[in-house]
């Protein structure tokens, strides 16, 4: 295989990704900043006015922002988690999605504390949090796993771009502006693709894979603690933690089921992105959710069954004020992904797509139903005639945010691809080389 | 025909400024006698001034000398975070006695400059179970020796002083809220927005006095350090009309209420004092003795205004009295 | 038109009449709402000097809680006796409506046959406020305190005389004291009795905390007796059991420094992590230069 001319073929198929820009693909791009600049807007409304303009009151202090929190930073550590297990995965599927993945990673962590800064008082005082630190605070673990997070997922996501910047800094005819190519050149530092370079890169992959999985559960957790640790009725549960770890896992395969959908869909890769893909993360979906439900059950089993005064007046509000909600989150969620993922005929693309898309929306009301309950049911009943302060509402402002959330996630994702193809040539390139080693040996060996 | 049209006019000019007069006469009797109601029924309440009688026979109002002489050296936040040495102090509620006079509510949003609806010490209607009655529940924040909200404060705004106070920093508080779904009893509150109180400079700010607040942060009970530091009683225990709050010292042993001053350890043990929610583990410092013997009927605590009342609307007793008709 | 005239004058009058007296009613400023208290009291002090005190203070008649004090206003305090009259001070009232007079142990007090020392306190009124008088007729009580160790039980004891023209001591009886322990707030009641002959002793309670030091403060009082009205003195003992808080916790979940264990486990997991990135970045680095060098040999 001449990898050289391999190489150039590669970027002959990929490159249009980077050159040129659809209409389509401009008039989303103008969407999406016209979402991300009402979130702007509502943004500074809030910071003018107070917190007052939210739904957010005394006694539900925390609101959409920290279940946006939790729901994206879930999605980037199960990705954390997901990328690490298939490094050691052989086979050449693992490839096609592996920076659709890391990408989803690094991008939830970015947009999922921003919500958390949403939620902050006095956003000018946000360095206190780094000259005063009080360790005991479980806030002050989450904000260094997520920094340390951060910075982890985002040296692993570049190592896996060093050889693609290295094949498009060699690729003389790319039509893209000069800067663009100069961040090529720049990014790849000198990587020419040798094999003590390779090895060595290899090497340090590995480490890394074996560090954010353990770096991703162990994150996660302190982000449950957050409410385990706490005194309330419904949250200081003692599985908490493997419950936002699967419950992660659920949403960020979602997530990573739909992102599959919809790159092969617009970008026309589906000789990259097969069905066999969808099939293999429908089966970890599947499994996935059946872990999900056993731990809801669990949970709220357990509450029903022994009764205590405040866990009943809990569950109480949950079937009675949170019915729907709680319906589509924990029967319909739940359910109906396992249904169709269950059943051969029905593992289609289209439909594993759709199971996806319930688990993700029936995981975020997940989220809801285990923040604002608790916060509306606390141990001294709630004795007070402002309907604000007794049940939660989210206003205008807090939609719009988490809307631009998502926008600017998105918005961000293409611009990625944008400047880095979404399929690492690289990877393909390695697959190839492996086969190609492994039927020489075997011709080897025949001989 | 022209002297008509003349007397005409003059008369229609004559009736037009008698019409003047006269309605400018009932508008200023309506504005007198609707502000002379509204006057009748608010009490001088600024509390920035004092009303006075001169020897001359004249009532006149005069600044108050602020009668919080508090502080004679301003306490700032870090000297604020060592407590008043060798004491640790407590507080007994006495449910036997409170009628819900909301005297005590009414002098801490005073003192410490709140809205109406901000409240650090509430009183609620406590039913512990369908056959018992209901009684009147002060609930300040009870400044626990094991503090879920100290703990779990990511910059130290709040803190534990060794005079069993948590006082909160509103210059250090990022408003994060965790202190507040952390606390089990409800204690704390949050301004979510700006207010005009907050620009008012002329005090420093000291967490003892938590005067003046700022937006963003969290504000609680704090036993008025300022008026312990003066040898007072915190503002609760001194305005209550029945004696309910009694407030003193453990290292002592020694709590009052203004009129009666008795062992703290003799009153816990000889009244069955307890703690609320006492298998929580926080170990709160504010003492309970029990409703037994009650010195007035629960309904005279129903003497207050409607939308007070509206609050107390999902407690079984009073959803009876509803039913029958009593209130 | 002439029944007009009649009628405007009528209802501008009338209306012109409720407006003056709205304007009157508006304001509680009327002094004759109002009844003037002038309550004189004494106490006599542990350091042996006499207080005079005088509040001033006018109560609403409607709404006792309405009290509004006299300020400023001079108050004259005499010792009479039959026809003498010795100015003791004058004083003014503070925005309490108090005006007190402390007079040194030593002051020679015009005092009748029977032992009693006349006392005045006058206001001599104004246009609007009449003049106003009080009286108190008080004996001079004397009082003292011990705390002693008596056969190793810890005891109070007190005694109470009067002094006759002779400088005699004569002992007091039937006498009801009370005894009190100073706290941070307030005094705490520990014995009531009656003096007897002249005197009053019990044992001290053992089980007092007291200050940090283990000191206590103990008063008696004489509280509004007929003729001596108040009377208190102080005596310090060193007889408080306080018991000093040994347990200071310290490296808890709520203090400032965090326990150990959590420093350790964090520094080791933080140190594991950032190690690995470290040694990230530095293979990245060999990476380039490895590129480099090849860059310069082509």
């Amino acid at each position: 295989m001449d990898i050289i001319k391999r190489k150039k073929e590669l970027v002959k198929e990929f490159s249009p990704m980077l050159e040129k820009t659809s209409l389509i693909s401009k008039l989303w791009i103008v969407v999406l900043i016209a979402i991300i600049s009402v979130g702007i807007y509502a943004f500074y409304l809030q910071f003018i006015n107070g917190h007052k303009i939210t739904g957010m009151r005394d006694n539900v202090v925390w609101g959409i922002y920290i279940i946006n929190f939790i729901f994206f930073v879930g999605i980037s550590y199960s990705g954390a988690f997901i990328t690490g297990v298939l490094h050691f995965f052989k086979g050449s599927w693992k490839y096609s999605i592996a920076r659709i993945i890391k990408i989803i990673t690094v991008l939830s962590l970015i947009v999922g504390p921003i919500f958390i800064l949403l939620c902050i008082g006095r956003l000018d005082r946000l360095h206190y949090l780094f000259i005063y630190p009080r360790i005991q605070s479980p806030i002050t673990w989450d904000i260094i796993a997520i920094m340390t997070d951060l910075i982890g997922c985002f040296i692993y996501l570049y190592l896996t771009f060093i050889p693609d910047f290295a094949i498009l800094r060699d690729t003389a005819d790319l039509k893209v502006p000069r800067w663009q190519k100069n961040v090529y050149k720049v990014l790849a530092i000198g990587y020419q693709d040798t094999a003590s370079q390779r090895e060595r890169l290899h090497k340090i992959t590995e480490i890394m894979s074996v560090m954010i999985i353990a770096m991703a559960i162990v994150a996660y957790t302190v982000l449950a603690w957050i409410f385990s640790l706490t005194l309330q009725p419904g949250w200081n549960s003692t599985i908490f933690a493997p419950y936002f770890i699967i419950a992660g896992l659920y949403s960020g395969v979602g997530v990573i089921i739909i992102s599959m959908y919809l790159i092969r869909k617009i970008y026309k890769l589906e000789k990259y992105i097969r069905k066999i893909h969808f099939i293999g993360a429908g089966i970890v979906l599947l499994i996935i959710s059946l872990l999900f439900g056993y731990f809801t059950f669990s949970e709220y089993f357990a509450k029903w069954f022994s009764h205590k005064t405040n866990d009943e007046e809990l569950l109480n509000t949950l079937f009675s004020r949170y019915f729907w909600e709680f319906i589509l989150a924990n029967y319909i969620g739940v359910l109906v992904p396992i249904v169709i993922l269950f059943f051969k005929k029905l593992r289609t693309i289209k439909s594993i797509t759709f199971a996806a898309v319930i688990a993700v929306l029936g995981l975020w009301l997940n989220r809801y139903l285990i923040v604002i309950p608790t916060l509306e049911t606390p141990y001294i009943p709630i004795q007070d005639t402002r309907p604000e302060f007794i049940f939660y509402t989210a206003t205008w402002i807090e939609y719009a945010l988490s809307f631009a959330g998502i926008a600017a996630f998105i918005l961000m994702f293409k611009l990625i691809m944008k400047f880095v193809p979404i399929i690492p040539m690289s990877g393909i390139i390695d697959q190839e080389r492996c086969e190609e080693n492994k039927t020489n040996n075997t011709t080897n060996q025949v001989q | 025909m022209k002297n008509n049209k003349i007397e005409k006019s003059g008369t229609n000019r004559r009736n037009f400024l008698r019409l003047g007069f006269i309605s400018t006469i009932t508008v200023a009797t309506g504005a007198s006698l609707f502000s002379n109601l509204i006057i009748e029924e608010e009490p001088d309440s600024s509390g920035e001034k004092m009303r006075l009688l001169t020897p001359e026979g004249k009532i006149v109002e005069v600044d108050a000398t602020y009668i919080n002489k508090y502080p004679e050296a301003h306490i700032t936040p870090a000297e604020s975070r060592k407590g008043i040495p060798d004491r640790k102090f407590v507080m007994v509620i006495d449910l036997a006695k409170c009628k819900n006079a909301r005297n005590c509510v009414e002098t801490c949003q005073k003192e410490h400059q709140l809205d109406y609806n901000e409240e650090f010490l509430k009183i609620q209607l406590m039913q512990d179970n369908k056959e018992a009655d209901p009684y009147w529940f002060p609930k300040p924040c009870y400044h626990c020796d094991s503090p879920p909200c100290v703990t779990v404060c990511p910059t130290g705004a709040t803190f534990k002083r060794e005079d069993n106070i948590v006082l909160v920093d509103a210059e250090r508080c990022i408003g994060c809220k965790f202190c507040v779904t952390s606390c089990p009893y409800s204690a704390r509150i949050f301004n979510w927005g700006h207010k005009e109180k907050f620009d008012n400079k002329d005090i420093p700010y000291s967490p003892e006095t938590g005067i003046p607040a700022t937006e963003g942060t969290i504000m609680k009970c704090d036993f008025c350090p300022d008026m312990l530091r003066q040898g007072k009683l915190p503002h609760c225990a001194q305005s209550c009309p029945m004696g309910v709050i009694y407030f003193g010292d453990k290292n002592e042993d020694i709590v009052t209420n203004g009129e009666e001053t008795v062992r703290f350890s003799k009153l816990i043990k000889e009244r069955s004092g307890y703690r609320h929610l006492e298998h929580l583990g926080t170990k709160p410092n504010v003492y309970y003795l029990p409703a037994v013997n009650r010195q007035f009927p629960l309904e005279r605590g129903f003497n207050v205004d409607e939308d007070i009342i509206e609050r107390y609307k999902n407690v079984e007793y009073v959803k009876d009295l509803k039913k029958q008709g009593k209130i | 038109m002439k029944r007009d005239l009649y009628k405007y004058p009528f209802i501008t009058s009338f209306v012109i009449v409720l407006l003056l007296s709205n304007f009157s009613l508006a304001q509680e400023n009327d002094v004759s709402n109002y009844r003037i208290g002038f309550n004189f009291n004494t106490v006599k002090q542990y350091d042996n000097s006499r207080l005079l005190e005088l509040n001033f203070i006018a109560t609403n008649k409607k709404d006792r809680k309405d009290k509004i004090p006299v300020n400023n206003a001079e108050i004259k305090f005499f010792n009479v006796l039959n026809d003498d009259k010795v100015l003791l001070g004058k004083v003014y009232t503070t925005n309490e409506g108090v005006a007190q007079l402390i007079l040194p142990e030593n002051q020679n007090y015009l005092i009748d046959d029977d032992g009693n020392i006349l006392l005045i306190a006058f206001f001599e009124g104004t246009n609007s406020l009449e003049a106003e008088t009080a009286e108190i007729s008080v004996k001079d009580l004397h009082l003292e305190l011990n705390l002693t160790e008596i056969d190793s039980v810890k005891t109070a004891l007190v005694s109470a005389f009067t002094m006759n023209k002779l400088g005699e001591k004569i002992p007091v009886e039937d006498l009801e004291i009370s005894f009190y322990v100073q706290a941070m707030l307030s005094k705490m009641k520990i014995e009531e009795g009656t003096i007897s002959d002249g005197s009053y002793e019990f044992k001290f309670p053992t089980d007092i905390p007291g200050d940090v030091n283990g000191n206590l403060i103990v008063y008696s009082m004489v509280v509004e007796h007929d003729e001596y009205w108040n009377v208190t003195q102080k005596e310090n003992a060193n007889w408080g059991v306080f018991h000093k808080q040994t347990m200071k916790e310290k490296n808890t979940l709520w203090s400032a420094v965090a326990p150990l264990w959590m420093y350790t486990v964090l520094t080791i997991m933080l140190v594991g992590v950032w190690a690995n990135y470290v040694y990230t970045i530095i293979n990245l680095i060999k990476i380039k230069k490895e590129g480099d060098e090849i860059k310069l040999k082509i």
